[in-house]
Order: structure tokens, then C-alpha cells, then sequence
């Protein structure tokens, strides 16, 4: 099967200059490569500063990539021109770790949800409206919110509504960075297996980021280790899970608390 | 709702200060450039309720003044010769917010004059001269600083925004203007000038030059908003689905500036006003007759007014409760206006 989204030798470097004003080089990516077919989960998987922000922002061409190719619909998108990329980013939503600072606090509710449907376009007023409340619905929040600020909301309905408006252009792929990582534990598996269900009524592809092996592990078919802008190990969820080669997955393996902690494998310093 | 009070306090204070000042020809008894050359440099005249036989009066009045015996300049009451004040009086002509043709005055007399802050060197009204001279001073202040924030947020968002050499080359120049002597320069440039300019020119040209002066701290100021603002998930999330650079700039990015922009702007409108009396005090400003609060106070230059007429320092006084208002409004915008509120603690409480 053709895989919806592929990347190949990914690199993106970030230049910054030092006290002295040399040009130092940041490899934020450095040769990264997979492919995530149509309505399955990739999970990437790395400890802060392992790029995988960096790949999200790529993908959803917010970032240009120093070299390398991401291809999507049979096209490169890293080589296309800025009006091009402006209508294919629609097609790839990222959803934001943080929605207290994905949301504009200076708007309401409805404003929120409304913003990508307006800048599409192309829809009247009262089917805009229509749409919001089906979206609000959906995702499984009440529309009597929509007069109310973000700051009104608690942090679930936030993420609850930063991916209503994610979903308002209809993406294919869905980049979850972090998206799950600020909220606490039973909003997680609330919000977790909404997505797991958005996933099986819409046909999403997801790209789940995140650092958490055992969430990886529950929303993800497959998954990519990430270490220092590069991908050390991929395959399948489970044998990731019950078979880490690298000593990086070991880590993040015996990062994951446990009431019982005697069956994982101390961590090493 | 608490933070609301002292915003709405301050606007209520300035809204009544320059609504005095826009309706002066009510206010004013007098015409300021009506000249009275038998009366130079009267003192202030006080109004009184009481009279010096001890009794009391309804209406205020105010003694007329004679000259003392044996001197030329200095004067006392009149205690046989009162003024009694007389209350919407038709007076001097004039066209109130500058259309409409009136002649009523809040209030004035009707042989001798009431100078409640005295007279100038022509015998003209010191009160009234101040309530026109404030027109003058504040929408010079107004304009300058409309000139000041436009141009700040123009340079500041375009330098923050596209980056790179853009921003390079906007803040080089905006270094510049910080470092230029203006003063200087604006001697130069008056002396380019004809000797004579006429005061709607004059007014103009000192509000181009305090306007133009100041932009570049303004426009330091926007840069660094709009830089931390462009950072924000939500314009990242908002180029996601597709929005224009003027869409980002127009909806995300320059709302957050406002608050800056207000509050510079309560603290540069009093700033200008001040830079507008040290322009008309050095008679760079707008000419006499027409009168101005630098202008008014430009009389203080004669070392004799200086030390002998003390009333003359009065109009200096009259722009304390503009600046504090002002300044008072600019404290409680920054509270109100930022949405990410920090809360105010006593370091005490934190305990």
C-alpha cells in the first residue's frame, strides 16, 4: 500500500551565533526517514531536544527543512513555493502541546473554532454556524461555550477545542505534538481515545509526538524512536515495546511508572 | 470588576479637564488676545463672599485694583470698589468647538474686569489665555502623539515581523533618531524657515517635528511585541489553516500591541505637551499673538517678570492635573489592558 506521508533524510539546521559572533550549527534533524500509510498512527518517540518538534513543524510546513524530501499526495512538499505550501497547509493540522497558548486568549470560543472555516471561505454564515456546532459535537463539548473564553474552559475542553478547529478543514493528517503531555491523567484517556475514535469515524492519519512510551504505545500502530535528530529504532508498536534494541528505548521503557516496578530494568545513570 | 474603577476614574477626570480646555471660549471671561495696555501685569484677583464690612454676599465678587501710592507697578484691593461677578454673561464673540457662534461666558462683570490669574505685560487676560493656550498645547500633545504611534507601530511591526536584514536596517535608523541632538537640529531647521511663519503653519510644523522625533522608541517597543507574538501557537495554528501574512498581522499580531500603544500613548501625550512649551518658550513654537502654554510662559525669559510678577509662573502649574491624569491612565491601561494577568501581592501574603 502507498503510504499517505513519507520523509526521506530529512535535515534541518538551525544556525545561531554565539557571544563572539561566530556561526554555530544546531542539527535539529539530521537524516531522518519513515512513512506513515493512510488511517494508521505513527508514534515518534524522543526525550526533549530530540527534534521531534522540529519534524512536526516541518511537516506541517511551518518550517522549511535544510534538505531532504516529505512527501504527501505524490508530491514533495518541501520543494513548492510559499503560495503553494499556504493551500496545502489546511491538509496537515498540528495540534499544539499547550492549547492555553494555541488558543488566543483575546477570543471567544466561537471566534476559535470559526477562524479556519472563515479563512477558508466559501461557506455562508449559517452553514458556518451549523458547522461549529457539528464540530463542538464531535469532538464532545456543548455548543452553549461559545460566547465563553479560553480561559474560562479547563484544560480538557481547551485540547477538546483546539482539535475541533483542527478538524474544521477537513486535514488527512493529524500532527499531535504533545498533545497530550499538559493535561492530567484522566483527561489524557478521555482525550486519547477520542482520537482513537475520530480515527475510525474520519479516517485520520495521525503523527503522534510525544515522550510518553506507554501513551505511544496505546494510540500507535507503529513507532520511531527519536535521539538527537535522528530515528534509532522503528517497528511495529509491540515489538518495540517487549523488544528495545537501543539503549535510549530502554530509558524511555523504564521511564513509564509502575505500581510494580520490579519487572522493568533499573535505570541506568 | 475592581479593576475596572480607576480607569474609568481617570477617564472621567481627563474627559472633564479637556472638555474645560475644547470649551474654553465658554469658560474664558475674556477674548485672550482682547488687549488692555492701561492694566500691565495685574496680580491675581481673588474672589471674596465676605466683604471689609463683614458682610456676607451671595454673589462673589472681586475688589478692583488701584495702583499703591508711590508706585508704578504694584497694586492693592480696592475696598470701595467692588466687581461683582456676573454669571452667563454675553461677552466677547466667539465660535464654541470651533462652529458654533456664541457670546455667552460662564461668567465676567461689568465695569472692571476679573483677572482671576491676572494680566501679561498687554494687559491680556491671563485666564482666559490659559484655557485657549491649552487648546493649542494639547492637540499639538494629541496630534504628535498620533504621529509618534503611527509611525512606531508601522517601523516596530514590519521590523518585528519580516525579520531578518528588514529589521536589521529599521532598527539602525531608529538608533539613529534616538541619538540625533534634536534640539539642535530643530534650531536649524527653524532657521531655514522664513522670520515670520503663520501660526497654523508653526502649529504644524512642531507637531511634525515632536512627532517625528519620538517614533523610534514607540517602534522599539512594537518590535518586541510582535517578535514574542509571532512565536505564539496561535498564529503558528493560524498559518496552519492557511492565513496571509496581512491576515496574522491584521487579526493575531497587531492586537496584542494595543496595549502597549495606549499606554504609550497616555505617557507620550503629556511628554509632547511639555516638548510643546519648550518649543514655544524658545519662540520656535506658535507665534504671538495666538496664545500657547509655552507661549504664556514665555514671558518668564524677562529677568524683571521673573522676579517681580509671581503670577506669571501660573500657567506652569496648570498642566499638573493633565499629566497626572494622564499618567494615571497609563498605569491602570497596562493593569487592565493585558490579558494574562499577573496577580498583585503584598509580599506580605505570600507567607
Amino acid at each position: 500500500m502507498q503510504p499517505l506521508l513519507r520523509v526521506e533524510k530529512l535535515v534541518k539546521c538551525y544556525e545561531r551565533q554565539n557571544v563572539f559572533g561566530s556561526r554555530e550549527k544546531l542539527l535539529a534533524l539530521d537524516g531522518v526517514s519513515f512513512a506513515v500509510a493512510q488511517e494508521t498512527t505513527l508514534a515518534v518517540v524522543g526525550e526533549s531536544g530530540s527534534g521531534k518538534s522540529t519534524l512536526g513543524f516541518c511537516i506541517s510546513c511551518l518550517e522549511i527543512p535544510t534538505s531532504g524530501s516529505i512527501w504527501f499526495e505524490g508530491r514533495d512538499i518541501v520543494v513548492l513555493a510559499e503560495s503553494e505550501r499556504r493551500k496545502l497547509r489546511p491538509q496537515i493540522q498540528l495540534i499544539f502541546q499547550d492549547p492555553s497558548n494555541s488558543l488566543n486568549p483575546r477570543w471567544s470560543v466561537e471566534e476559535i473554532l470559526l477562524e479556519p472555516l472563515n479563512l477558508k471561505g466559501k461557506l455562508k454564515r449559517e452553514e458556518t454556524k451549523q458547522r461549529a456546532v457539528a464540530l463542538m459535537t464531535q469532538v464532545g463539548l456543548s455548543s452553549d461555550m461559545f460566547q465563553r473564553s479560553p480561559a474560562q474552559l479547563s484544560g480538557g475542553q481547551r485540547q477538546r477545542l483546539a482539535i475541533a478547529r483542527a478538524l474544521a478543514l477537513e486535514p488527512r493528517v493529524l500532527i499531535l505534538d504533545e498533545a497530550l503531555s499538559a493535561l492530567d491523567c484522566s483527561v489524557q484517556a478521555q482525550i486519547a481515545n477520542l482520537l482513537i475514535e475520530l480515527q475510525r469515524t474520519l479516517g485520520m492519519t495521525y503523527l503522534f509526538i510525544t515522550h510518553d512510551l506507554a501513551m505511544a504505545a496505546h494510540l500507535a500502530d507503529e513507532i520511531a524512536v527519536m535521539n538527537r535528530g535522528r530515528v534509532v529504532e522503528q517497528g511495529p508498536a509491540q515489538n518495540i515495546l517487549r523488544h528495545p534494541k537501543e539503549e535510549i528505548t530502554r530509558h524511555l521503557l523504564a521511564a513509564i511508572p509502575s505500581l510494580d516496578n520490579a519487572e522493568r530494568p533499573p535505570l541506568e545513570s | 470588576m475592581t479593576m475596572r474603577r480607576p480607569l474609568a476614574k481617570w477617564l472621567v477626570i481627563l474627559g472633564v479637564l479637556h472638555a474645560i480646555v475644547v470649551c474654553a471660549g465658554f469658560f474664558a471671561p475674556y477674548d485672550p488676545i482682547e488687549q488692555d495696555r492701561k492694566n500691565p501685569y495685574l496680580p491675581p484677583m481673588p474672589l471674596h463672599l465676605l466683604d471689609a464690612q463683614g458682610h456676607l454676599h451671595l454673589r462673589p465678587f472681586a475688589y478692583a485694583l488701584k495702583l499703591r501710592e508711590g508706585t508704578f507697578d504694584q497694586y492693592e484691593q480696592d475696598t470701595s470698589q467692588s466687581v461683582p461677578m456676573k454669571f452667563f454673561r454675553s461677552g466677547a464673540g466667539y465660535r464654541l468647538l470651533g462652529f458654533l457662534p456664541s457670546r455667552i461666558h460662564l461668567f465676567g462683570s461689568e465695569d472692571a474686569r476679573i483677572c482671576l490669574l491676572g494680566t501679561d505685560a498687554y494687559g491680556r487676560d491671563q485666564f482666559s489665555r490659559l484655557l485657549y493656550g491649552g487648546q493649542i498645547s494639547l492637540l499639538a500633545g494629541l496630534l504628535g502623539a498620533g504621529c509618534t504611534l503611527s509611525i512606531g507601530l508601522c517601523v516596530g511591526a514590519a521590523a518585528g515581523y519580516f525579520g531578518g536584514w528588514r529589521d536589521d536596517a529599521l532598527m539602525r535608523v531608529a538608533e539613529l533618531f534616538l541619538a540625533l541632538p534634536w534640539l539642535y537640529l530643530l534650531f536649524a531647521l527653524r532657521a531655514f524657515l522664513p522670520l515670520s511663519v503663520s501660526p497654523l503653519k508653526a502649529f504644524f510644523l512642531i507637531v511634525a517635528v515632536i512627532g517625528a522625533v519620538g517614533w523610534a522608541r514607540p517602534a522599539r517597543l512594537v518590535r518586541g511585541v510582535v517578535l514574542s507574538a509571532k512565536e505564539r501557537d496561535f498564529v503558528r495554528a493560524a498559518r496552519g489553516f492557511g492565513a496571509t501574512d496581512s491576515y496574522l498581522l491584521r487579526r493575531h499580531i497587531l492586537p496584542e500591541t494595543s496595549s502597549v500603544l495606549l499606554t504609550q500613548a497616555a505617557i507620550l501625550i503629556p511628554q509632547y505637551v511639555l516638548a510643546e512649551m519648550t518649543l514655544s518658550f524658545l519662540g520656535l513654537g506658535v507665534p504671538e499673538p495666538a496664545p500657547s502654554w509655552g507661549n504664556l510662559l514665555s514671558n518668564l525669559q524677562q529677568y524683571s517678570v521673573l522676579v517681580s510678577y509671581w503670577w506669571m509662573y501660573l500657567p506652569a502649574l496648570a498642566m499638573v492635573p493633565f499629566f497626572l491624569g494622564y499618567l494615571g491612565l497609563a498605569s491602570s491601561l497596562q493593569e487592565r489592558l493585558e490579558p494574562y494577568k499577573i496577580e498583585r501581592r503584598s509580599p506580605g501574603s505570600l507567607a
